[in-house]
């Protein structure tokens, strides 16, 4: 199999070969660059919305209101959700996107670098605009993340807070159109030749599907806060019932968005598993197109059932969603199932991105088991708004999403940095996240079907103690282990053991290139033949694999 | 670190504490509560075989196919009728699903006929207030004053939720049941209660800066009681709050 | 039809289809003119898709590999070029400020909104000159490409999708390149 040597284009070294200086990070178009930095900033916002997480669990530990009153309760809620969802778990992943899908469909960049630096920017200030709301008169917005209306106009919540928490979202919200623009051009339009659609790895399928999400969530949510903005400031009456509005009307539009939300920040965690998972089985991705269907038939669902989060309001057409949020578990279920067929008769290595994989797949399992439960309407009646809620998309935000992020970072900070992070220390990381985090969250499902609220400052009903305290123990835990992911960080960085191009024997293009990759990235470019371009070009010369391209559409070894 | 033999331990532990779960949900105190505690256990039953079998074949295929040693194992791409298998068979238990959330939702929000209790729920921050229709009975909830909504048992009685201000909900867990008060529009529910006895509530929908503290409760008692209950709260006008 | 066309006009289908089931199930507004519009948005963007690849001519897919594909026959690769030029991969812009500075006039501009019409202004004139510095640098980088004046320009190989031709310089007319297929 031949590999086409590239001649190093003729150009000024000195723009290429810098690395880290400030003015470098600031006037940097280069996705690898603006990558990290995506990544650096959703991480340091994940640890501010870590600990007000941590502050909601001390204060609820116990009755009565020890550590804050209810108002600051209030706010550190809101915050909390807002920073996480809004501003660190959609982030993280497009950050990962912007380094890995130029490299893992053989481009040189993004299609359009200036705008993609300018997309981290916006998302970079906007953040910033909702982090100042901490910092004025009457503090930040304390009306929940989904800041329903009436309770989050004018008539009920003054401040400047909560504008410059809309501003700040709506700043943030146009960065993700705008990335998403040039992330699906670039899939769409820069691949090398031979790198057809269906050889695509399953990370940049996963990171297509989210972008694609967000360009058709993300509008109108923008929608939704100009709406909230017009009412707040320039007297508007969308959503007052006495002069004509419909406080429902808000529900619709911000869950129009606010399903596929969650969805944006799922599907690329899915491809992230999708990668480490048949690199550490040493086998193929089992079942590899019926994985992206199933991403697009999530994607499709995903659009259908926004009013699942509107079951109790009475004003929705129930069955149509209920059937449609039902339907989610089957290209849900195909994705788990094609795992495990992936690992079957595979050849296993518990390295830690394996072992955050394995531990994504069984807490991601409960956590959408019990989201079958929440689109049946009746059993919504009885546990929406409660801590079974709250503890079900944990289990799917932090449980899903965390394990992912964390294989994915396992995974790719060898390519990223040259280094490995440290297996043992990724060992006891492991080990304190699971317990942790399943110490904090397996027990608010049962105080939730117990009728224990969620959004709530404190609560009267003693009972409700034992299950409050053993979740904050577990919080803590929790903290604990993203201190050790800290401290392996940054003595990785340091002193990690060199990687080398492929130290994972990597099945996608990004580990033909160096670890890191030049700033073109790439000076070898082999030919592309199948779904996994590098295990190809490793057995260019295996007699084993002469002549047979391992191609999925090739029907080989199909029962 | 041997995390494969520590693995079936894990697993085991998991399962038995998520099976534990399915006693823990409270029984219901109405007749359309009861439908709902059905559903839940018979989804409860599936999801735990579902669990089981999942986690266990991931479990299995992690101790089974630890690597050992260079040789790459037999590098099948997929298999179609398998594929199929694990796309129907998920497609049949979902749909069976649906189709049991359509029988029991009906249960739940029927409301045939006449109701022999009619009150009207305003739901405003923070607390309620419960009017009894066609008596001048009331009864105020307020900052210090937790309201008691008084049903006689066995009656269906049909609520009116509105709301005051902003978005509210009545929620009794024990009636495994809630519904959103939202201004500008009139929600109205059965609740059939079938057991005697004070049961908690609480609003879910969070509304402000005393959501935490919009308590109330619902006490069902005899028929006799009731009626009593109801003069006696007619002849006073607006029951347990000073000064309204 | 492309791949890319064939996603999106999946998408819009089903936007389609959800939508006007959704309607005559519920007469609520609001989610059916979000799904209609869901329906439209991709659907307007994989037409024209096909429309443009019409234009450059073929169906995108021949009668033969249609055939072959169909008979379950793994397609043929495309034929690309041997020779891959770093700049075939697609001409890299050099490092730049404007992004940074358009970012910040745009959220002074939002933040405006808030504190009154003096910091709208401000921002929106930040914004404006970003934009105009970004313009410059955009022209300048096409019309002289990121290599000096007298190094050879990239050659007009049949490149990836994503070349994108150069300013067309009128003292140096260059053959159009061709454009392979994806």
């Amino acid at each position: 199999m031949a590999t086409t040597e590239l001649p190093l284009p003729a150009l000024p070294e000195a723009h290429h070969e810098e690395r880290g200086g400030i003015v470098d990070y600031l006037t940097t178009v280069d996705h690898k660059k603006i990558g990290i930095l995506y990544i650096v900033t959703s991480f340091a916002i994940f640890l501010a919305g870590g600990v007000l997480a941590l502050l909601v669990r001390w204060e609820l530990a116990t009755p009565g209101l020890q550590v804050m009153g209810e108002n600051t309760y209030n706010q550190v809620f809101t915050m909390h959700g807002t920073l996480m969802i809004f501003l660190f778990a959609a982030q993280v992943s497009t950050g990962l996107a912007n380094y890995l899908v130029p490299l893992q469909i053989g481009a040189a960049d993004v299609a359009f670098p200036r705008a993609n630096a300018m997309s981290y920017w916006l998302y970079l200030f906007g953040s910033l605009i909702v982090l100042s709301s901490f910092f004025v008169s009457g503090g930040p917005a304390a009306v929940a993340w989904t800041a329903y209306a009436p309770l989050s106009t004018n008539q009920f919540f003054q401040g400047t807070g909560m504008d410059l928490w809309i501003i700040g979202l709506a700043v943030v919200g146009v960065a993700g159109i705008l990335g998403a623009v040039n992330l699906v051009t670039t899939i769409f339009r820069m691949r090398m030749p031979g790198m057809t659609m269906f050889r695509l790895p399953l990370f940049t399928w996963g990171v297509l599907v989210n972008q694609l999400l967000i360009l058709f969530a993300f509008p109108p949510l923008t929608v939704v806060f100009a709406l909230l903005f017009l009412e707040r400031n320039f007297g508007a009456h969308f959503f007052d019932p006495t002069t004509g509005g419909s406080p429902i009307l808000y529900q619709h539009i911000f869950w129009f968005f606010g399903h596929p939300e969650v969805y944006i920040i799922i599907l690329p965690i899915f491809g992230i598993i999708s990668e480490v998972v048949p690199v550490f089985s040493r086998k193929p991705l089992f079942g590899y197109r019926a994985m992206v269907f199933a991403f697009f038939g999530i994607a499709a669902l995903s659009f259908g059932v926004w009013a699942h989060h509107m079951f109790a309001t009475g004003l929705v057409y129930l069955p149509y969603f209920s059937i449609m949020s039902l339907l989610i578990a089957v290209p849900t279920g195909i994705k788990v199932f094609n795992w495990i067929g992936t690992m079957w008769r595979g050849s296993i290595t518990l390295s830690t991105a394996m072992l955050m994989a394995l531990g994504f797949i069984l807490v991601f399992l409960i956590g959408g088991i019990t989201g079958i439960f929440l689109a049946s309407p009746p059993i919504d009646f009885a546990v929406n708004d409660t801590y079974y809620v709250v503890a079900h998309f944990h289990y799917i935000m932090v449980g899903g999403l965390l394990y992912g992020m964390f294989a994915g970072f396992y995974f790719w900070f060898p390519k990223f940095t040259g280094r490995r992070l440290s297996e043992t220390l990724g060992r006891w990381h492991f080990i304190t996240f699971f317990l942790g985090f399943n110490i904090t969250f397996f027990f608010q499902f049962l105080v939730g079907l117990d009728g224990m609220p969620r959004r709530i400052a404190d609560y009267q009903i003693e009972r409700w103690t034992s299950a409050n305290v053993i979740s904050t123990v577990g919080a803590f835990l929790t903290g604990v282990s993203v201190l050790i992911f800290l401290w392996n960080f940054f003595r990785s960085i340091r002193r990690g053991e060199p990687a080398g191009d492929d130290p994972w024997e990597g099945n996608s293009l990004e580990w033909v290139t160096s670890s890191p990759p030049p700033s073109h990235n790439f000076h070898h470019l082999p030919e592309i033949h199948s779904e996994r371009p590098a295990f190809d070009y490793r057995h260019r010369d295996d007699p084993a694999f002469a002549g047979a391209h391992t191609d999925p559409e090739r029907n080989l070894d199909r029962g | 670190m041997q995390p494969s033999r520590r693995a079936p331990a894990r697993w085991l532990a998991v399962t038995a504490v998520a099976l534990a779960a399915a006693g823990c949900t409270p029984q219901s105190v109405t007749e359309q509560g009861q439908a709902i505690y059905n559903l839940y256990n018979l989804f409860m039953y599936i999801a735990a075989v579902v669990f089981a079998v999942v986690s266990g074949l991931v479990i299995w295929s992690v101790v089974r196919y630890r690597r050992r040693g260079d040789e790459l194992p037999t590098q099948t791409h997929g298999n179609n009728r398998l594929e199929l298998t694990w796309t129907v068979i998920p497609t049949v238990i979902v749909l069976f699903l649906f189709v049991a959330t359509l029988r029991a939702q009906d249960k739940v929000l029927d409301t045939p006929g006449d109701a022999q209790v009619n009150v009207t729920v305003t739901a405003f921050q923070w607390s309620y207030r419960f009017t009894y229709e066609g008596t001048g009975a009331e009864v105020l909830g307020g900052p210090d004053n937790i309201p008691t909504m008084v049903v006689p048992v066995g009656q269906r009685v049909r609520v009116k939720l509105v709301s005051a201000d902003v978005v509210h909900t009545f929620y009794v867990p024990q009636t495994l049941f809630k519904r959103q008060a939202i201004p500008g529009t009139v929600n109205e529910f059965d609740l059939t209660f079938d057991k005697e006895g004070i049961y908690h509530g609480q609003c879910t929908q969070f509304c402000g800066l005393q959501h935490a503290q919009m308590v109330y409760r619902v006490e069902v008692v005899s028929q006799g009681r009731y009626q009593s209950w109801l003069a006696e709260t007619t002849r006073r006008g607006s029951a347990g709050q000073p000064g309204t | 039809m492309t791949d890319e066309a064939g996603v999106l006009l999946r998408v819009s289908i089903f936007g389609f289809v959800a939508g006007i089931i959704y309607w005559f199930l519920s007469y609520e507004w609001l989610g059916t003119v979000a799904l209609l519009l869901l329906g439209a948005g991709p659907g307007f963007a994989g037409l024209i898709l096909v429309q443009e690849q019409r234009h450059r001519g073929g169906t995108g897919e021949s009668r033969a590999v249609a055939l072959r594909r169909l008979a379950g026959i793994p397609p043929q690769d495309p034929p690309g070029p041997k020779d891959l030029e770093a700049e075939d991969l697609g001409v890299l812009p050099l490092p730049t400020i404007w992004p940074l500075a358009a970012a910040l006039g745009f959220t002074i501009l939002f933040t405006g909104l808030i504190y009154g019409l003096w910091l709208v202004i401000l921002g929106l004139g930040l914004a404006g000159y970003a934009a105009w510095g970004w313009l410059a640098a955009v022209n300048r980088e096409h019309r002289y490409g990121r290599l000096e004046a007298d190094t050879e320009p990239p050659s007009p190989a049949a490149g990836p999708v994503g070349d994108p031709r150069p300013y067309p310089d009128p003292e140096n007319p260059q053959p159009e390149p061709e454009r392979s297929e994806r």
